[in-house]
């Protein structure tokens, strides 16, 4: 039993607690409203939103501050570069409470990044020269090892040309001198012409190989080889170029200059790219400027031809001297086989200060977005990776791997053509116009083979056909025989292709043959070739119709047919009048 | 009062109004198409109609960009108007056209920017992106404001009125014999000749077929 002063002490104890805790209560919700008040009212307001923050900070290294370091926050488009003390400052628009990376990278050193701290500084970003030796022992991870966190630019590339580059039928055909189905003896072939000599197909068929220290120069290597990475151009093979240079000894007069990095200095993998704001564990990445330059792509888009001593060839007959000079060539002692980034160049070189196509080069087309694609990717990881590493980029800063070329796609959008008929008395004449609309090179490129085949065709109101009495006429290897299965030859038409031909006048032969280039009537950027027709009209009252076609033939008729090849023609596109 | 001189006015607009359409003649029809799942976005119009002076700077017409698309895929102008290109895209664009009726370059420009380009001859340009290069759309210079595009039925209504408001026009077609012609980039052009009566609508049907078609002017 307890007596009545126990009872009130007690009381008095439990009204005491009552009002600590109501005490407590009050003064929580106070600094809770005032909290949530300041938040709430500093993003109605936008105050914090609309003032840049501003982070500083410097790189380093162990040599001493970084200069003409990139810096940003991971992510962002812009950035800072860091002036010789190596210090930067960011303005940000992005909130203090949120965790920002700043990344630092620079050619020739591994990217790094530091948390910023919510004062506006961040700590000093530490950037680690690359190794000084590339190491030749290297072996190039395969693209299966790449697709676990790159998912869809591994499929992006895996339906390109660039991933089979090696166990493409006809590059095989045209090495070994077999048909489509591996028949020996048929056709042209190095290794058939040259059974002695590999060639040099491999440093751009299977690159990989070609610079893994692999005795043999055959594309056998990496036909019969397990290693995956060995078909194609792998993306560890793309991702170790430290740079590209001129070195006029390669077919290219280009080389890519690797940085591998030695297996004994750790798990991370040395890769090269276009970001300096992958600072992330698994890789240890590097940016390089060359990524986005056209320059990249050079060291197997040209393709130039030292003729056997004492052989010439008058390039005059063929290219202007501006043209010339533009490949780079001087003497008549080389066949320009393929140019491709030449053209680009070029063309770029030809442009006024200010045109809307200056700077345009060849990763903007062939590493642009399609619709397919769609919806757009804010990562260039995918999955679990996403998560752990990922950097959300505008679909601006993404370039998907797809390098769409030669396809129906990239040549309708290439090529355009209009027509336009006219009678006059009993004739009728039809002009062409055909224009590179889209093409930063000349139309077609690349291998020699491919051309654009322009054919033409009037009828009378009737729909019979007139006959031509001047104008062009297509060349006996359009193909002999039924128009309607694709054979052109003597049709009212033009021819848009680089021929090569051998010292017996031969056309269409190979580049180990060929002796001189016959004609280039391919079509250069933006611009438009105009081809002239005149038929015959019976009645000059009469209603006549005109058709051109335009089609993409990829190799001549007569090769296919000789190799068995699956090369269907492409219709770019048609026109009536 | 007031209110009521209001009524009186409105009465008196209408009676203006009506009267007014009904002189005006029209064509409406329907367009069926074999080849193509869909018969929208053909182009129907008269080739030859006497073209009305426009108050041009009143019409604003837009080619947009959304989602590496331009949107509308065809657009007819009459000749002289100017057409905004804005772009809508989370990536940046680059319009342009070397089409013998209008070469013309906008150079790149990024989401949220617009350009604008005048059109002053007649016929067909091709829209290209020099960034994007499946992307393509036309715009059709047009000599008179006589043209429709059809629907997602095929159906079309020629003088197309949302068009005469927008250009501020209110008469229709005077009576007489046309041709009635179709465009589209995937389609045969059909040419029919018609005879539109002074008052009502003449209904058409045309039959187009898969093919190439022609020039929008011979």
């Amino acid at each position: 039993m307890s007596g009545p002063d126990e009872t009130v002490t007690r009381e008095k104890g439990a009204k005491r607690d009552r009002l600590a805790v109501l005490v407590a209560l009050l003064c929580a919700a106070i600094f809770g409203g005032v909290y949530f008040w300041s938040v709430a009212g500093n993003a109605q307001t936008g105050s914090v939103h609309d003032t840049p923050r501003r982070i500083r900070g410097r790189v380093v290294s162990r040599y001493g501050p970084v200069a003409n370091a990139r810096v940003r926050i991971a992510g962002d488009e812009k950035y800072a570069l860091t002036d010789r003390q190596g210090r930067y400052e960011l303005a940000t628009a992005h909130l203090p409470a949120q965790s920002l990376k700043v990344t630092a990278g620079k050619d020739g050193w591994f990217n790094n990044g530091h948390l910023a701290y919510p004062v506006g500084r961040a700590g000093d970003i530490v950037l680690n020269a690359l190794p000084y030796h590339d190491d030749p022992a290297y072996r190039f991870i395969s693209p299966v090892t790449c697709a676990r966190c790159h998912n869809k630019l591994a499929q992006y590339w895996n339906r390109s040309k660039m991933a089979h580059t090696t166990s493409n039928p006809k590059v095989l055909s045209m090495y070994y001198g077999t048909d489509a189905t591996g028949r020996r003896g048929i056709g042209p072939g190095y290794r058939r012409d040259n059974p002695n000599d590999g060639g040099n197909c491999i440093v751009c068929h299977a690159p990989s190989v070609a610079v893994s220290n692999w005795p043999q120069a055959d594309l056998k290597a990496a036909l019969w080889s397990p290693r995956t990475e060995w078909d194609g151009i792998s993306c560890d093979y793309c991702h170790k170029v430290r740079k590209v240079i001129e070195k006029r000894d390669r077919p290219s007069h280009m080389a890519a200059v690797f940085k591998r990095q030695a297996a004994a200095r750790g798990n991370s993998i040395l890769v090269f790219g276009p970001y300096d704001d992958v600072v992330n564990a698994p890789m240890a990445a590097s940016y390089s400027p060359v990524f986005d330059q056209a320059r990249f792509c050079a060291t197997c888009h040209n393709h130039f031809r030292k003729l056997p001593a004492g052989t010439r060839w008058d390039h005059r007959k063929v290219y202007t001297d501006a043209e010339w000079k533009g490949f780079g060539l001087q003497a008549g002692d080389t066949l320009p086989v393929q140019s491709t980034y030449q053209e680009w160049k070029l063309w770029q070189s030809s442009l006024p200060a200010g045109d809307a196509n200056r700077g345009k080069k060849c990763q903007d087309c062939h590493m642009s977005w399609r619709k397919e694609m769609l919806p757009y990717d804010h990562f260039v990881v995918d999955g679990m990776a996403r998560n752990m590493w990922g950097t959300r980029r505008s679909p601006r800063n993404i370039r998907p791997h797809h390098f769409d070329g030669g396809t129906a796609t990239q040549l309708k959008t290439a090529l355009s053509l209009e027509i336009e008929g006219q009678v006059l008395g009993k004739k009728l004449i039809v002009k062409a116009f055909v224009t590179n609309t889209n093409g930063g090179h000349w139309v077609p490129t690349g291998e020699t083979l491919r051309s654009i085949l322009l054919v033409v065709k009037a009828t009378d109101s009737k729909g019979r056909a007139l006959k031509m009495i001047a104008g062009p006429r297509l060349p006996a290897w359009a193909g002999r025989g039924d128009p309607a299965a694709g054979n052109y030859a003597g049709l009212p038409g033009a021819l848009f292709a680089r021929v090569l031909k051998d010292r017996n006048g031969n056309l269409n032969v190979p580049f180990w043959k060929a002796t001189a280039i016959a004609f280039d009537s391919r079509i250069r950027p933006k611009k438009t070739v105009t081809r002239e027709f005149e038929f015959a009209l019976k009645n000059p009252d009469d209603e006549p119709t005109a058709e051109a076609r335009l089609i993409y033939r990829p190799a001549p008729r007569p090769l296919v047919r000789l190799k068995n090849w699956k090369a269907e023609d492409i219709l770019i596109t048609s026109n009536i009048w | 009062m007031r209110r009521c001189i209001n009524r009186i006015l409105l009465a008196m607009a209408l009676l203006l109004y009506f009267p007014m359409q009904a002189a005006a003649g029209t064509i409406t029809g329907v367009v069926k198409v074999n080849g193509l799942r869909s018969p929208a976005d053909i182009l129907v119009f008269l080739t030859h109609a006497p073209a009305p002076v426009l108050d041009l700077p009143r019409a604003h017409f837009v080619m947009d960009q959304r989602n590496l698309t331009f949107l509308p895929h065809i657009l007819p102008i009459p000749v002289g108007a100017t057409v905004d290109f804005p772009n809508h895209d989370q990536v940046a664009h680059n319009v342009f056209s070397l089409s013998r009726t209008k070469k013309f370059n906008l150079g790149s420009y990024k989401p949220g920017m617009s350009k604008s380009v005048r059109f002053d001859k007649p016929g067909i340009v091709e829209l290209r992106c020099d960034v994007h290069a499946e992307m393509r759309a036309y715009i059709l210079v047009m000599k008179n404001p006589y043209f429709a595009v059809t629907d997602a039925r095929g159906r079309f209504e020629i003088p197309d009125p949302a068009l005469f408001q927008k250009l501020g026009l209110t008469k229709g077609l005077a009576a007489g014999k046309y041709a009635v012609k179709t465009w589209h980039e995937k389609l045969k052009s059909k040419k029919q000749v018609v005879t539109v009566p002074a008052q009502g609508a003449l209904s058409v049907q045309l039959a187009v077929k898969r093919g190439r078609p022609g020039v929008l002017y011979k």
